[in-house]
């Protein structure tokens, strides 16, 4: 017995094929939702489930909440988490409007224009690891160049990374000088997307050139700075690379350098100690969501 | 064709074309586990083709060479060896280890695997077959021993392979331009903190600024302030397994110790704590008196330029027994896993065995670990092997048991606190032995 409507076979076909299309590009999809479950699913499921356990890698046991209340109560967390914050913080913070600055001077020139662009974005292309090794002789305190080029100028000198006090911003310098061509770029994309009718207009208002700069292009720019800044949070809130080359798992010296994946790879890889490693990768993840709804509240950023 | 199935022919065309590179490729190095008798995992700049060294053109034979004499000895067997930089070894061979990859394993971080259950006990094979243990150089075996999760007393889980030292090294030419006597063979820390004073400044021969004296304030700073309390008498404490160790980090010979260090940090480079400043060490331009906490890797550079002269070698500090400083090196051991232990152990004999003791050294610049190398004329013709190969056997053993774990990272954090000023030798001490101590609690 049939129930229900009848459909007509024209319209029966039509979903078929319908169907079969869409199976057909599912099983193209296939290998990526494979890898997406092996690479990414899989390890932060595993990472969780790890952060719950003492595990060496092999024996495991259950321990519940003990990894999260032994990292909460560490300094050393609190101190990697600091110096993670730091130089994040002053990295975005010079970073940004020194870009903008020098994206806003390259876009009013004529001539040599791609020179400067490609001049500014060189370092971003260059390996970070490659430049952290760079910068261990560039922030040499005896003999480097920006110690060299201080006391040419009659400037104090600087100890940088051989002190706990002035370690961290010579890896701001670093950060800063690797970044600052990404900025640039950014910056400059959206500079030549602001409508010239605005200055037009505004130039029969009479505006200044500086006014222009202030009422026309930083309100234009306000999406690109959201999204530098959410950017850079992400990425500065996972920074290791350079840590690592410059002082260490350990950030040396005495832990002014260490951030927190330096801090997951210490007691993951310099200990055997899984389970603790993967509660500070849990607690990072938190941090990082967090910040990042955060600022996509505070910048009105439209996803 | 049907342009509806594209898709599904796209995606069976190209799984066929990744396919043949998913497969093992003949002929290609370290990528044939499948089809092995034996898979050997080592660590450092081996090569399995021959290759010619870059700074010294020195010429070596792969370790193909290795692996045309074992499989001659043993017919029918084939090895093949998986080579891994030093860079990120422990995960690499936790990684290895967890996937079963091979049967034998360098493993300089014997003590942590062992610890695991991952490695096969070597005491039984070494009954079986009455495996003369006199054959290596004294220390190095008891230097190795180590606990596996249900052992009451120290066991040997690996034998040496590979040997390493850790020795005090000077400038001579410096010495005699500052008009400073040579070091003895065994200095204590008294006399290289006085010799290393005369030699900063300004050096009377070639108006230079010398340094007297250089240990890197990172990395090994926790084994270089071991040392130096050693070399006062102290000892790190005592206990092998983590619920019997006890930690003496805050005892008064490592105040002493890290006193000393301090004071030396004025006759040092400024960016000593970094790491840096000891650019020119070992070279002709060289500017450092005296350095400690030195390793053999320094026995190559040496030699390619000709400096073998200028830099001799004399030992670490050492305490009343003559003992001091951190042993090191690296063992073979056999992987629990291994499907093929009886041919594993084969392997581990044979690299006792003259032959791949030899061609480790003369081939690779490896230190050999066997007694009968000190005879052989290419040890001879490297005077300075003499005291590096002494060091070896006059090291603390077994190895520091915290020396890969989170007491290192503390101390070290704690010692370089001192040396850059913000904390004092007292309170860094004291809080690397309250945070060891809880750390080796809680664990």
């Amino acid at each position: 017995m049939k129930t229900g409507v009848e459909m007509p076979a024209n319209v029966q076909t039509r979903r078929n094929k319908s169907i079969k299309s869409t199976l057909s590009w599912y099983v193209f999809l296939l290998p990526t939702f494979l890898g997406v479950a092996c690479f990414i699913v899989y390890p932060v499921f595993e990472s969780f489930r790890l952060s719950f356990y003492n595990s060496n890698g092999t024996i495991e046991t259950w321990v519940g909440l003990t990894n999260y209340q032994r990292v909460l109560s560490q300094g050393a967390f609190w101190n990697a988490v600091y110096n993670t914050f730091y130089i994040a913080f002053f990295q975005l913070l010079l970073a940004i409007p020194i870009g903008f600055i020098l994206a806003s001077m390259i876009n009013r020139i004529n001539r040599f224009k791609s020179v400067f662009k490609v001049m500014f974005f060189l370092p971003n292309v260059t390996s970070i690891v490659a430049a952290a090794m760079i910068f261990m002789f560039v922030l040499q305190p005896e003999v480097g160049l920006i110690n060299h080029v201080l006391d040419t100028l009659g400037l104090p000198t600087s100890p940088w990374l051989s002190d706990p006090g002035t370690s961290k911003w010579g890896v701001i310098l670093l950060t800063i000088w690797h970044w600052i061509g990404f900025v640039i770029i950014i910056c400059l994309a959206n500079l030549q997307a602001i409508s010239p009718e605005l200055y037009e207009a505004s130039e029969i208002d009479g505006a200044t050139g500086f006014q222009q700069w202030l009422f026309i292009t930083i309100p234009n720019m306000a999406g690109t700075f959201a999204f530098l800044i959410i950017m850079g949070w992400i990425s500065g809130l996972q920074r290791f690379q350079e840590i690592f080359v410059l002082g260490g798992a350990g950030g040396s010296p005495g832990r002014s350098l260490q951030t927190m994946v330096a801090l997951i790879y210490e007691r993951g890889f310099g200990g055997f100690e899984f389970g603790i490693a993967s509660a500070i990768t849990v607690l990072l993840f938190l941090i990082i969501l967090l910040f990042t709804v955060l600022n996509i509240k505070l910048t009105r950023l439209k996803l | 064709m049907d342009v509806k199935r594209l898709p599904v022919v796209c995606l069976v065309a190209t799984s066929l074309l990744l396919l043949p590179g998913c497969l093992p490729q003949e002929g290609e190095e370290g990528n044939q586990l499948e089809e092995s008798d034996l898979t050997i995992a080592m660590i450092g700049e081996f090569k399995f083709q021959d290759t010619t060294d870059p700074i010294t053109a020195h010429k070596s034979t792969g370790f193909h060479a290795v692996k045309e004499e074992f499989e001659r000895l043993h017919p029918g067997v084939t090895i093949d060896f998986v080579i891994m930089p030093w860079n990120n070894y422990v995960p690499n061979t936790q990684a290895m280890i967890a996937g079963s990859q091979a049967d034998v394993y360098q493993m300089p971080g014997v003590n942590d695997f062992a610890a695991q259950g991952l490695l096969e006990p070597l005491q039984p094979y070494i009954e079986e077959d009455a495996f003369d243990l006199s054959v290596y150089h004294d220390n190095l075996v008891e230097g190795w021993m180590t606990f596996g999760p249900e052992d009451d007393d120290l066991q040997i889980y690996s034998l040496p392979v590979l040997g390493d030292g850790r020795f005090i090294q000077y400038d001579k030419e410096l010495f005699e331009q500052w008009g400073v006597e040579p070091l003895s063979d065994y200095p204590t820390v008294e006399e290289v903190m006085e010799k290393a004073k005369q030699m900063t400044g300004e050096n009377p021969v070639t108006g230079e600024q010398n340094y007297g004296i250089y240990f890197a304030g990172t990395h090994d700073t926790a084994l270089t302030a071991t040392n130096f309390m050693e070399g006062f008498g102290g000892e790190w404490g005592t206990g092998q397994r983590w619920e019997e160790i006890e930690l003496n980090f805050d005892s008064e010979e490592m105040e002493q110790a890290l006193h000393a260090m301090m004071e030396l940090s004025h006759y040092m480079p400024r960016s000593f704590v970094n790491g840096q400043g000891n650019d020119r060490w070992l070279t002709p331009s060289n500017n450092i008196a005296i350095s400690v906490n030195q390793g053999n890797g320094n026995m190559k550079p040496i030699y390619a330029q000709e400096l073998e002269d200028r830099f001799p070698v004399v030992q670490t500090f050492k305490n009343a027994e003559g003992v001091g400083s951190m042993f090191s090196g690296s063992p073979f051991a056999i992987g629990e896993t291994s499907q093929n232990k009886d041919l594993a152990w084969e392997f581990i004999k044979f690299s006792s065995s003259e032959y791949f003791q030899r061609f480790l050294w003369e081939e690779w610049g490896s230190t050999p670990v066997i007694k009968e190398a000190v005879e052989w004329e290419s040890i001879q013709e490297m005077e300075l092997m003499t005291p590096v190969l002494e060091a070896m056997t006059n090291a603390v053993t077994p190895r520091y048991p915290w020396a890969s774990s989170q007491p290192r990272y503390i101390l070290q954090a704690k010692i370089e606190g001192a040396l850059t000023g913000t904390l004092s030798v007292e309170q860094a001490l004291k809080e690397a032995q309250a945070e060891s101590t809880e750390w080796i609690h809680s664990r």
